[in-house]
């Protein structure tokens, strides 16, 4: 398939304005502001069918047409740039390779939308990243596609960059947003959505990454020829970021719907030393995990909501037939204890509780019973307040669902199977 | 820095405009005590609410809340060593304990000289270059155990 999202990574300097402009960059903008509407972008937006790249799959037409709706004024357009789900990679690409696109993006969605001020929060980690963007947001203002009057239109829009420090949870987008506001990254309650009551309670848009660098592509060659790449109720080019056991790890561009079993294999090059393939989490690491049979499914929302999992932030994670079962999901609910922001039960004491129980399983210490307790507390954890919670549980419960045997294993011998003494 | 040349700098972030909510400047007021100092401090604190004109309560639930700030002295070069999924399915942890056992401390702590804070830290979003370690703003990709002290050598380690 024809580079997308990837077309200009590769280029020499690709992160520079020069470049991106050489690749016809900003064009998009140019003719939204010359020729449309934003009534009109949000139309061919809509036409796309681009779904939200962030986790939800929240169709962006539409919150952009909410957002527009209301009239408070200032609006914020906010790019989740937070990228904090275990193993995803794929927005660190563009914001390193291919900043001016998100941006562009970012400038149509707030023409679009009415949005007078943009802020990028980008999470600690990136702390190149951050540099990168903040260079190309000066670049843009110097060619003055930010600031005030944009190419001498009436549409002005500041963009700044804020940055995290190291919480998960802060890429929850109410969460996200108190802590744009310096608070603690607590989840807020919803409704009101962020589009009606963001960033100071005034609506506020808020995208992944991904999403918007979808959106110079929409605008220059048409909603219609979009929605015809990949999956029809799901459709566009999607970033998926293949990691763990496999040959090649890395980000690899394909449309949505691609069978997983063709990422692994043909994409990624297949598992480490030909082994076998153990299990997969095919969209982050609150995803439930899928054996190695059930991995002919094509990668898009519905196909994997279907499967009884989800598409996620679209990461891939392979585990390979020597790797322990017990031991992945502890790792993952360990790093779910430790971003649990603490405002509900049923998360703060349910990560602590699974790690607990997962733990003396890993180490031998645990009764059949508590596999029991494990599926309870999961239940019981779907009542959380935010998405963290409701999803955190889903490696170990699945597992639990799906490698009974070797859970049972690692009971019956009293140890790890898979270590050594 | 000096906290006279820290509360300058406040001030110059504040005028920036950059926000319409004085709250919204706590985190990067913050970031910049992060990089200047070696703990943020509660004199440091104090300065940023009263610069700000926010409540010092407020300043204090933020630095406590998220991980990349420290509230206790650290080391001039901070180590993050990735231990989750990807990077310990490709031996995160070997190479966590590697760096421990060289520098003599366990994760989270400091060693006597100042120079190094070692952390077991969570996904920083190079699962591509597994195990990945990164030493204040530079990556290292891929790492191997070996590697471990050419890393520490290169920011000034004297052991061998
Ligand atoms: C716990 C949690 C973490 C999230 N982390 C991210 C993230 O790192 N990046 C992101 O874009 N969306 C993340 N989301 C989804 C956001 O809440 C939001 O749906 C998304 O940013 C909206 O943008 P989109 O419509 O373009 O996908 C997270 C959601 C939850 C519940
Ligand atoms: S589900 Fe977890 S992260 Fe979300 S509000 Fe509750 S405690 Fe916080
Ligand atoms: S799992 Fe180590 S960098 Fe992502």
């Amino acid at each position: 398939m024809e580079k997308l999202l990837l077309r200009n990574v590769d280029k020499e300097n690709s992160h520079t304005i020069e470049a991106y402009l050489r690749s016809g960059g900003y064009s998009a903008l140019r003719k939204v502001l010359k020729e449309m509407t934003p009534e009109d972008v949000i139309e061919e937006v809509k036409r796309s069918g681009l779904r939200g790249r962030g986790g939800a799959g929240f169709p962006t037409g539409m919150k952009w047409e909410f957002a527009a709706a209301d009239l408070k004024e200032p609006k914020y357009m906010v790019c989740n740039a937070d990228e904090g789900e275990p193993c995803t990679f794929k927005d660190r690409i563009i914001i390193e390779k291919d900043p001016h696109s998100m941006i562009e993006g970012m400038i149509i969605g707030a023409y679009a939308t009415g949005c007078r001020y943009g802020y990028i929060y980008i999470r600690g980690e990136y702390p190149i990243g951050r540099k990168i963007l903040e260079r190309a947001i000066a670049e843009s203002y110097d060619k003055g596609f930010l600031g005030e009057n944009i190419l001498g239109t009436d549409f002005s829009f500041d963009l700044y960059v804020h940055s995290g420090a190291g919480a998960y949870i802060c890429g929850e987008e109410t969460a996200l947003i108190n802590s744009l506001e310096g608070r603690r990254g607590e989840p807020r309650i919803k409704p009101p959505f962020p589009v009606n009551a963001g960033y100071l309670w005034n609506p506020t848009v808020v995208n992944n990454v991904e999403t918007l660098a979808n959106v110079p592509l929409i605008i220059e060659r048409g909603g219609e020829w979009y929605a015809s790449i990949g999956s029809p109720d799901c459709p566009g080019p999607k970033l998926f970021p293949v990691s763990g056991k496999v040959k090649r790890p890395g980000v690899y561009e394909l449309p949505m719907g691609t069978p997983l079993s063709e990422i692994i294999y043909e994409h990624a090059g297949g598992i480490i030393n030909d082994r076998k393939l153990k299990l997969v989490f095919p969209g982050g690491a609150s995803s439930s995990c899928l054996t190695a049979d059930e991995i002919d499914v094509p990668m898009d929302f519905p196909s994997l909501a279907k499967a009884g999992t989800m598409l996620g932030s679209g990461a891939i994670m392979v585990l390979d037939e020597t790797d322990c079962v017990v031991r992945a999901a502890l790792r993952l609910i360990e790093f779910f204890r430790h971003e649990s922001c603490g405002k509900c039960t049923p998360c703060r004491e349910g990560t602590d509780w699974l790690v607990r129980i997962m733990r003396r399983i890993e180490n031998g210490q645990a009764g059949e019973e508590d596999l029991d307790v494990i599926l309870s507390i999961s239940e019981t954890m779907e009542n959380s307040f935010c998405g963290l919670g409701m999803a955190a549980h889903n490696p170990v419960a699945s597992t639990v669902k799906k490698f009974r045997d070797e859970y049972l294993e690692h009971i019956r011998l009293g140890r790890c199977p898979f270590r050594s003494s | 820095m000096t906290l006279e040349e820290f509360r300058k700098e406040i001030e110059k972030l504040k005028s920036s405009r950059k926000y319409l909510y004085n709250g919204s400047y706590i985190l990067p007021a913050l970031w910049i005590a992060e990089k200047n100092f070696s703990a943020i401090t509660p004199e440091i604190m104090r300065t940023i609410a009263d610069v700000l004109g926010v409540r010092l309560i407020e300043v204090e639930e933020a630095a406590e809340f998220y991980a990349m700030f420290h509230t206790k002295p650290k080391g001039k070069y901070i180590i993050r060593v990735c231990t989750n999924l990807s990077c310990m399915l490709r031996g995160g942890e070997e190479i966590l304990e590697k760096f421990c056992d060289l520098l003599g401390i366990s994760p989270g702590e400091t060693t006597e000289d100042g120079l190094f804070t070692i952390e077991a830290f969570e996904c920083m979003g190079l699962c591509d270059g597994a195990p990945a370690v990164t030493v204040n703003e530079e990556r290292f990709l891929n790492v191997t155990p070996e590697e471990v002290p050419k890393i520490l050598k290169k920011f000034g380690w004297k052991g061998k």
